[in-house]
């Protein structure tokens, strides 16, 4: 593919517009708390397409592409059983409690609702992750644009890190958020004209059932048994393990997407953030997956079309821009590469801007130094932001020389993660849960999730304990150890609660459901209130997945 | 504060006049797949949503 110095044009005029934005927010920088938190003071509108677009990086726009080229419209289950359902309960039920309790990041709320264990073994695990997943972030965008554009690797990882850091370090937080927002647009704008041509080209929705396989267009009837679908998963664990253990976990416990929802300006607002992102959420299916079905079917017909290669096999990374090469011309396909551009940069701000939060908040100003004047954690925060584009650009390189290190460190991570649901479940609605209790069990669902690991076997991963079980892919085993992770963590925490002291109820206010006052929303049109919302969303959610059924 | 749905709104609207431009002078440019004049329409409808987002900011200002 080749761009026309139009396209590079527009791609400027982009970059111009991040940076002035963030230029015209620097003074939205004045104290720790606008820079890292900004200052809750922002409309709902712009939390919740923040939300979204913090999580929609650029390998989230090419991996959902390449699932959809891959699995069908089963991959619409990571947004419709997933996502969607976790993201109504962060804001019907659990937002009160992150909101309510004026702190100011996840593991802060860890610390007053358990103790200071529990928050520096979140807080330590979410900062190393969040580096990471950026530069495995940013290593993805760079070898896709080496390969599809011919760019260096170094050149788009140092220019896309320069940009973030320079509109991050002017503005914070708020800087991050509203330029999420005009990439959230941007990624709309660039890839629906995409997903519409293709799907109309190879005969709207009707062609592509002729055109494809059944399993590849129905979400739900192959479900039954694990060998009958490409994803080789079945019903128990994918709505288990995927729609509760996992996409509860992230939704409503990962500080990257709660982070947005904080710095709204009211609790109604933060508790709609996420409820009024569960509807552009919904859609997303239709701009991300759908494409890559449609490029399976103009591969099946005589359009000259062909999924790239690599080697011997297919290469489906490459399906969402070797589509744009066929239906863009020079212009438009400058917006189609700056929409990705967007998606890479609002991912990696997203990560940024969280593990500035952390460090300052809950890694510096409680185990490095305590009682500094607020002026001295702003310049922490600001240094911090430099520190993070540079470790992310090492993880980066560390990926691009050592793939089974980042295989190896992204498995880790899942370990960790799967059990924190149970956490925040239990803390939030039973008063009785203690800082010992959440703490082992956290430590015990981590342990589990590496035994099961160990003890089964897909695709050839995993199993070097003794491969017991075996699974037909790896997504069944990932989820398989989700389920057994949380379980235990769950067990554990409850059991160690109820041995442990219980904490003072007068400690507990705000914190937990039972002890916090109800919010009155009497007088507040249905349409502002989350309940309602949510239920519309539901009801969409039902409709959708009948028909894709 | 900034108002987010003024930059917002001019990115899209010069973008949109760009691309109809180019779709207006090369009315020939076509991507192989489509014998749509994509940079015309997509650019019309970036316009159009940046027109919105200013007249939005507008009315509220």
């Amino acid at each position: 593919m080749t761009l026309a110095p139009i396209d590079y044009a527009i791609l400027a005029l982009y970059f111009l517009f991040v940076l002035g934005i963030g230029w015209r927010l620097r003074a939205r920088s004045s104290s720790s708390s606008d820079f890292l938190t900004g200052g809750h003071s922002l409309p709902v509108w712009i939390t919740s397409l923040a939300f979204l677009a913090a999580n929609l990086g650029a390998q989230e726009v090419i991996g959902m592409a390449a699932s959809g080229a891959k699995y069908g419209i089963m991959t619409s289950h990571f947004y419709w059983i997933g996502a969607v359902p976790a993201m109504l309960f962060i804001g019907v039920f659990m937002m009160p409690f992150y909101y309510g309790s004026r702190a100011r990041s996840v593991p802060e709320y860890l610390r007053l609702r358990f103790d200071e264990k529990t928050r520096g073994l979140n807080a330590l695990t979410f900062a190393v992750m969040t580096i990471f997943s950026s530069g495995i972030s940013m290593y993805a965008l760079g070898i896709l644009f080496e390969a599809v554009l011919g760019w260096s690797f170094t050149a788009s990882v140092l220019l896309s890190a320069t940009i973030v850091l320079i509109y991050t370090y002017l503005g914070g937080l708020t800087s991050a958020i509203y330029n999420e927002v005009l990439q959230f647009f941007l990624i709309v704008l660039g890839f629906a004209p995409l997903a519409a041509m293709a799907v109309y080209k190879a005969g709207g929705w009707g062609g592509l059932q002729q055109r494809l396989p059944p399993v590849m267009t129905h979400s739900w009837k192959y479900l039954g048994d694990a060998h009958q679908n490409p994803m080789g998963v079945e019903i128990f664990g994918l709505v288990a393990g995927l729609g509760f253990v996992l996409s509860f976990g992230y939704w409503c416990t990962d500080f990257l997407v709660v982070q947005r929802a904080m710095a709204a300006n009211s609790m109604a607002a933060a508790r709609r953030t996420p409820v009024m992102a569960a509807f552009p959420k919904m859609i997303m299916p239709f701009i991300v997956i759908v494409p890559g079905l449609a490029a399976v079917a103009l591969a099946n017909m005589s359009t000259g079309y062909s999924i790239p290669t690599k080697g011997d096999g297919l290469d489906y990374d490459k399906v969402l821009t070797s589509l744009m090469a066929q239906f863009y011309p020079s212009g438009m396909l400058g917006v189609g590469l700056t929409a990705l551009m967007a998606s890479f940069m609002s991912g990696m701000a997203g990560n940024v801007t969280a593990f500035n939060t952390v460090f300052t908040y809950d890694i510096y100003q409680s185990y490095i130094r305590k009682n500094a004047p607020d002026s001295h954690y702003l310049q922490v925060g600001r240094l911090t932001t430099f520190a993070g584009i540079a470790l992310s650009i090492g993880a980066a390189y560390l990926a691009q020389s050592f793939n089974n290190i980042m295989d190896l460190l992204q498995l880790v991570f899942s370990f960790v993660n799967a059990p924190l649901f149970a956490t925040f479940l239990l803390g939030m609605f039973w008063k009785r849960t203690t800082g010992h209790g959440a703490f082992a069990g956290l430590l015990s669902g981590t342990t589990t999730a590496a035994i099961t690991h160990g003890l089964t076997i897909a695709e050839g991963k995993g199993g070097w304990i003794a491969p017991a079980f075996s699974f037909p892919s790896t997504m069944a085993q990932n989820f398989r150890i989700a389920i057994c992770a949380w379980s235990a963590c769950f067990l554990v925490t409850v059991v160690v609660s109820l041995a442990t002291k219980a904490h003072p109820e007068e400690s507990l206010h705000g914190l937990v459901y039972s002890l916090t006052k109800k919010i009155s929303e009497e007088g507040v049109p249905f349409w502002k209130r989350p309940l309602p919302l949510a239920g519309i969303v539901i009801v969409l959610l039902v409709m959708l997945n009948v028909v894709f059924r | 504060m900034l108002d987010l749905r003024i930059p917002s709104g001019y990115f899209f609207a010069i973008t949109g006049i760009v691309l109809m431009g180019l779709g207006i002078l090369f009315p020939d440019a076509r991507a192989p797949l489509t014998p749509l004049n994509v940079n015309l329409y997509a650019g019309g409808v970036m316009l159009l949503f940046g027109a919105i987002l200013l007249l939005l900011a507008r009315r509220k200002a």
